[in-house]
């Protein structure tokens, strides 16, 4: 008998076992309560788009979800909505009349994006199901932003899952060894989980097959690979002119914008000076401008121009290209802010205390800490604060 | 004053309406509400270190007399984030009667313009299901921060910056107390340092004396130059001689070491400009990305990003661009 895959056997039965989705699950959980509520005004949206990376748990949550409440669930593919019979199926007791008491269904159209252009008839039955049916539709997407989805987006309930953030899917590999009593080296659970980038699946996979094969070759081999790609894509912008084909240089790169950012901001100094240091900066600055607008508003689109300005932009920045061969940095700024956050721990506690006591938040207090740290150095203060045997001497240290 | 605190600000916070310096109109209205037993939600808008938290203890001091402790909390928003632990914490507090013959509790939430706009939301339901059993004193810097629905439940009072006369009131009760001689000079200066906010004027000065008892303008201009970013100068200097790498290697050493946020660095920035030795067009052209860069500061999402593009307008600069 074949082993059954780990990303199976472990897949969450209830909301408790799901993890780092907690924003997500609450919208599900409200969405479906109200569903019941409003089908007397029918004011709701009827049908919950959930969107997200791949691996970030969207069909999960839908069977747990069905669990939950104890509704079946009624999963249908592309194919299935074009498929007359099978929809009068679904769309039948809405003619009868059901009572709300009855056990109802969830309706789960899975990847949705996944509609090809042949299926494309299946888009439009699934809005008109979204209009008949007397059932919450769940609808799983990896990219809700294309053109075709727009109708859909507007009449659905927008829920994004977002990547599940390393230490949880650390925790959660572990958590799978223990259950399976095996043994990986925690180096080894370390390298899968930055990889995976937010990929739960990915990770589980992952490490089904490393438990299996001699993981050390196996996790050196493709780490390597993927600087070598995003140190050929510096080479690309900063070395080479600006062509069309650079706006593609970072297909195969295989890192979020948000880390490629920080690469190039490392480097744009050890390339261009003067007027090309200040132009490569603006866009730098410009492209930080649309992250931010990206997350206030969810508007995804604004993601080429954060591409553009990377690739394209930051290449047409030189007046002439540098020759020689250059040896590009890792990023050091998030390593920084992290060994000083290491750092500033005790003082982080210590002004907690000392804010709570005088009713004034932690953050100001460590903005005026210059100040205050005068006071704080009187023993009878440090008592009266009860700080402890740490932030004594660190408070005795500083000053 | 029964208060034997080390520190000055709790020690001299002033414990009863006649303490209470500036503000007169709002302590007159606020005592007779306090007097009558009931007291509606309250807003107090207003700078830090104008009296807010202060009023807001006396109140509940006044009204529950020796069971305050028992019918007051505080919430500090922007540390206890999440509305939802906001709700819990009241729901549990609410949930008991009050002790004594006031028959509601007072929940203080400081900094209420920290919550967002949903998490106000929230609280204006909270505001209204508990409105028997408690009553909000919400404290904020900007009463428009705060949403309409919660403002119009609330009796608003505007507490407006200390004037010197009601600081150096404050400074003279500290320094009879604690045995301090501080001349004119030394007051003014305190006063300067201060930006009329109470709290930080009283820092300043117990900083100050635990230097040395006598406090001279020199001791408190050493104490407020701490406490402002440092070597911002260091960074524009190098930046202006072509040392891009050095200057922002400082910078970011800078802002963690004494962590301070990309809007102070931008507001040290803008002042250093104008003792820097470079053409006066330039100096305009530099305040002009000055500005530009807090806005995006303000826009974007990585204040470290933006401050880079601006230090490389400085190298421009050192080149006479």
């Amino acid at each position: 008998m074949s082993e059954q895959t780990w990303t199976e056997k472990y897949r969450p039965k209830s909301f408790v076992e799901v993890k780092g989705q907690e924003e997500a699950i609450s919208k599900i959980k409200s969405f479906v309560e109200e569903f019941n509520l409003s089908a007397l005004t029918r004011i709701k949206k009827k049908a919950l788009l959930l969107h997200g990376p791949p691996g970030t748990g969207k069909t999960t949550l839908a069977y747990v979800m069905s669990k939950e409440v104890s509704k079946e669930i009624f999963e249908l593919n592309a194919s299935d909505l074009r498929n007359k019979a099978k929809l009068k199926e679904i769309l039948k007791p809405a003619i009868e009349q059901q009572s709300l008491i009855k056990k109802g269904k969830i309706i789960l159209v899975d990847e949705v994006d996944g509609i090809s252009a042949v299926d494309r008839g299946g888009l439009t039955e699934l809005l008109m199901l979204i209009e008949a049916t007397p059932y919450p539709v769940i609808i799983t997407a990896n990219d809700i932003w294309q053109k075709k989805l727009s109708l859909l987006r507007k009449k659905s309930e927008l829920v994004q899952l977002k990547e599940i953030d390393y230490k949880t899917i650390k925790n959660t590999l572990i958590e799978i060894l223990r259950k399976e009593k095996l043994f990986v080296e925690n180096e080894v659970l370390t390298k899968i989980s930055i990889r995976s980038k937010g990929d739960l699946r990915a990770a589980i996979n992952d490490l089904q097959t490393i438990s299996k094969i001699q993981a050390e070759s196996f996790m050196e081999f493709d780490e390597r690979n993927k600087e070598v790609d995003i140190f050929n894509a510096l080479r690309k912008i900063f070395k080479t002119k600006p062509e069309n084909a650079l706006l593609r240089i970072f297909d195969s790169v295989n890192m979020s914008i948000d880390e490629i950012i920080l690469w190039i901001e490392e480097n744009i100094p050890t390339e261009y000076s003067g007027e090309e240091l200040a132009r490569a900066y603006d866009l730098l600055s410009k492209t930080d401008i649309f992250k931010r607008r990206i997350y206030k508003q969810q508007y995804w689109r604004f993601l080429v121009y954060e591409n553009i300005f990377l690739s394209y932009g930051i290449a047409s920045s030189k007046k002439e290209i540098k020759p020689g061969f250059t040896n590009y940095k890792k990023p050091t700024r998030i390593l920084k802010i992290w060994l000083n956050n290491q750092k500033t721990a005790k003082k982080k506690s210590i002004s907690e205390k000392y804010g709570k006591y005088v009713h004034v938040n932690q953050k100001r207090i460590m903005n005026e800490f210059p100040i205050i740290k005068y006071i704080l150095k009187n023993t009878k203060v440090q008592k009266e604060l009860k700080l402890n045997e740490d932030e004594e001497a660190y408070l005795n240290k500083i000053i | 004053m029964a208060n034997s605190s080390g520190i000055w600000t709790e020690k001299y916070r002033p414990s009863t309406f006649p303490d209470l310096v500036g503000q007169h109109n709002i302590i007159e209205r606020v005592q007779s509400l306090t007097n009558s037993l009931n007291i509606p939600h309250l807003l107090f808008a207003g700078p830090p270190g104008t009296g807010k938290s202060t009023l807001a203890l006396i109140i509940v001091k006044e009204l529950f007399k020796q069971n305050w402790k028992e019918n007051y909390l505080e919430l500090n928003a922007s540390d206890e984030r999440g509305i939802n632990v906001v709700r819990e914490k009241v729901k549990s507090f609410a949930r008991t009667k009050s002790i004594g013959n006031v028959d509601f509790k007072v929940i203080f939430l400081d900094e209420a313009d920290a919550l967002t706009p949903e998490a106000q939301q929230a609280l204006r339901r909270t505001m209204e299901n508990y409105s028997n059993t408690c009553r909000f004193i919400l404290s904020c810097n900007y009463s428009s921060k705060i949403i309409d629905p919660i403002q119009s439940r609330c009796a608003i009072f505007r507490f407006k910056l200390l004037e010197k006369k009601d600081v150096e009131k404050v400074f003279e009760k500290i320094a009879q107390g604690e045995g301090l001689g501080i001349n004119p000079e030394a007051m003014e200066m305190l006063y300067e340092g201060s930006e009329g906010d109470c709290r930080k004027a009283i820092n300043i000065l117990q900083a100050t004396a635990s230097i040395s008892p006598s406090i001279t303008p020199d001791l408190i201009s050493t104490v407020i130059s701490s406490a402002k970013p440092k070597d911002i100068k260091v960074v524009l200097d190098y930046a202006l001689s072509g040392d891009f790498q050095k200057s922002r290697e400082k910078l970011l050493d800078i802002m963690l070491k004494e962590s301070i946020s990309g809007q102070d660095v931008i507001k040290a920035i803008q002042k250093e400009i104008w003792n820097l030795p470079i053409e006066p067009d330039i100096k305009v052209k530099l305040t002009e990305k000055t500005g530009e860069t807090e806005f995006r500061i303000v826009e974007g999402s990585d204040p470290f990003i933006q401050l880079q593009s601006l230090i490389a307008s400085f190298v421009l600069a050192g080149l006479g661009k």
